[in-house]
């Protein structure tokens, strides 16, 4: 690709993104769509997501605890796995499995409508395909990844809770306490922050791909393909930015 | 009512419309063919301001539609009814849903209301039966027709554009839908009908105009079509004549 068909897909991106946002301020606004992508996204993910950072919550305990009391700090384990499944894993693994499920769904998606004329039909019939199709998405993503997200937390934590006490023989007492201590502000405010990034972020670039498809099913195939792969690299890269403001922003030292 | 002047049209720099001009007036009943890949559906957009032309002008109603913004272009688009070639139905919504798209859009019509004048569309295009399947249990046929009678729903147009119409259906299905197009341009409503069926073209259409190489070769009647002496347009004719042998024999 060369430097100038990237700056003008860049301009569409950043374009479709306000025009995303810009949606929800202005009517006419398409409720039952939203409603209908929160179900999908949000419901539809709930199973998953539980799951994944069930087993991320486990390995991630049972290696600490197997490190940890070698250096006779087995009672960190608790606290250990709290920030790290809180600020960072968590937000994470919940993105990348949305980005799997819903991120590549709506890519599809719109890519088969824009291939089926659907898309055009709309602009016949003098609706905005951004309105009622971009922005519900965007929406959904933006509300439905942070409720995935701690919904996620509190299943890694469980699956922590799990390793600490019945494989590490730890007293759960003290794995719940030490996690409550980590529960401060600044660690569940920079947990939080992020889901609502990656959420935008998924959900545009995921749109932004499905309605720049052309070319029969190869097309779709790569504009799927593009979908995910943008918005997991995308993820992995805010998600250091953003721990590295937060940091600094929340006055901590590194 | 159409004027096309002087119009080229290119997708990633190859050149599919060289130099097209023609202009249409109310009510015309008009016939594009033309082989495929000849850029017939392509013309259909630029009506519709979907796509812009690379230079050229294109004047509805007197308007020039090529620097016009979507929301501007909205009251030109309401002056037509376009069935795309797949028939391109919303296949997450059934087809009561589908045909109801528009009412729903644009009116405030109670549910009772709404649902009877659905049925009345799908009635007007026969296929009243399938109003609670989704778009991929119907056939060809019906998802042509379902199609159009959604296209009604929108809005009163002046005009009908259909985009390949009767291709892929079988020769009683395809002389259902000519009778419809006809149906519907009674009171003195033009439509334009892309096809590559000559068959067809012949039985609704008043006008033809071939297209080939990216211009508009013939523009003319019933004879000159039939006496047309371009080799393109003979071979598309002999199709014609086949099925004029076989009537005879
Ligand atoms: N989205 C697109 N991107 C690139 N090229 C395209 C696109 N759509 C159409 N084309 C090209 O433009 C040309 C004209 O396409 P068009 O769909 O107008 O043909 P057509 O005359 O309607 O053909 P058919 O009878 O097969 O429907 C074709 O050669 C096609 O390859
Ligand atoms: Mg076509």
């Amino acid at each position: 690709m060369n430097a100038k068909a990237l700056i003008s897909d860049l301009q569409d991106y950043y374009l479709l993104s306000i025009q995303g946002i810009l949606g929800a301020l202005q009517r006419p606004f398409y409720g039952k769509d939203v409603i209908e992508q929160m179900d999908y996204a949000g419901a539809g993910s709930f199973f998953i997501i539980v799951l994944v950072s069930l087993f991320v919550g486990m390995a991630l305990s049972l290696q600490l605890a197997a490190e940890l009391s070698v250096l006779g700090l087995k009672m960190y384990t608790g606290k250990v796995v709290g920030i790290s499944i809180i600020r960072e894993i968590g937000p994470v693994a919940a993105a990348l499995v949305f980005t799997g499920r819903v991120g590549s769904g709506m890519a599809s998606e719109l890519g088969s409508m824009v291939l089926g004329h659907q898309v055009d039909t709309l602009r016949v019939f003098g609706v905005d395909p951004v309105k009622k199709l971009v922005t519900p998405r965007m929406l959904s993503a933006f509300l439905m990844l942070p409720a995935l997200t701690l919904i996620g937390d509190a299943a890694s934590l469980l699956g922590g809770y799990y390793i600490a006490v019945f494989v590490s023989h730890q007293s759960g007492y003290v794995y719940w306490s030490s996690v409550r201590e980590v529960l401060i502000f600044e660690n569940v405010f920079s947990g939080s922050v992020k889901p609502f990034i990656f959420g935008f972020l998924i959900s545009s670039i995921s749109c932004y791909m499905g309605l720049s498809t052309k070319g029969g099913a190869i097309g779709l195939r790569s504009s799927t393909t593009r979908a995910v792969v943008a918005s997991i690299i995308m993820i992995i890269v805010a998600d250091f930015l953003l721990t590295r403001i937060l940091l600094y922003v929340l006055g901590f030292s590194v | 009512m159409i004027v096309f002047d002087a119009v080229r049209f290119s997708y990633n720099s190859r050149e599919i419309l060289k130099d097209i001009s023609f202009s249409v007036g109310a009510g015309e009943r008009i016939a594009f063919l033309g082989g495929s890949g000849e850029g017939k559906t392509t013309i259909l957009k630029l009506i519709m301001g979907l796509i812009r032309p690379d230079s050229g002008r294109i004047l509805i109603d007197g308007e020039d539609i090529t620097c016009k913004t979507e929301a501007q272009l909205r009251d030109t688009r309401m002056k037509f009814s376009i069935v795309f070639q797949e028939g391109a139905l919303f296949d997450s919504l059934n087809v009561k849903e589908n045909v109801a798209f528009c009412l729903r859009e644009y009116t405030k019509m109670p549910e009772e209301q709404i649902e009877e004048k659905v049925k009345e569309l799908l009635r007007t295009v026969d296929v009243e039966r399938a109003i609670d399947l989704m778009p991929e249990e119907l056939s060809g046929g019906m998802h042509r027709r379902v199609a159009i009678a959604r296209s009604l729903a929108a809005t009163d147009p002046k005009m009908f554009l259909y985009d390949e119409p009767t291709s892929g259906l079988d020769p009683v299905n395809a002389d259902n839908i000519c009778k419809l197009i006809l149906d519907l341009s009674r009171n003195g409503k033009g439509f334009i009908i892309v096809t590559h069926k000559v068959f067809d073209a012949v039985k609704v259409a008043d006008r033809f105009m071939f297209l080939y190489d990216g211009r508009v070769r013939l523009d003319g009647n019933r004879e000159d079509l039939l006496h047309a002496t371009i080799p393109e347009i003979q071979i598309f004719l002999s199709e014609l004549r086949y099925t004029q042998e076989e009537k005879n024999v």
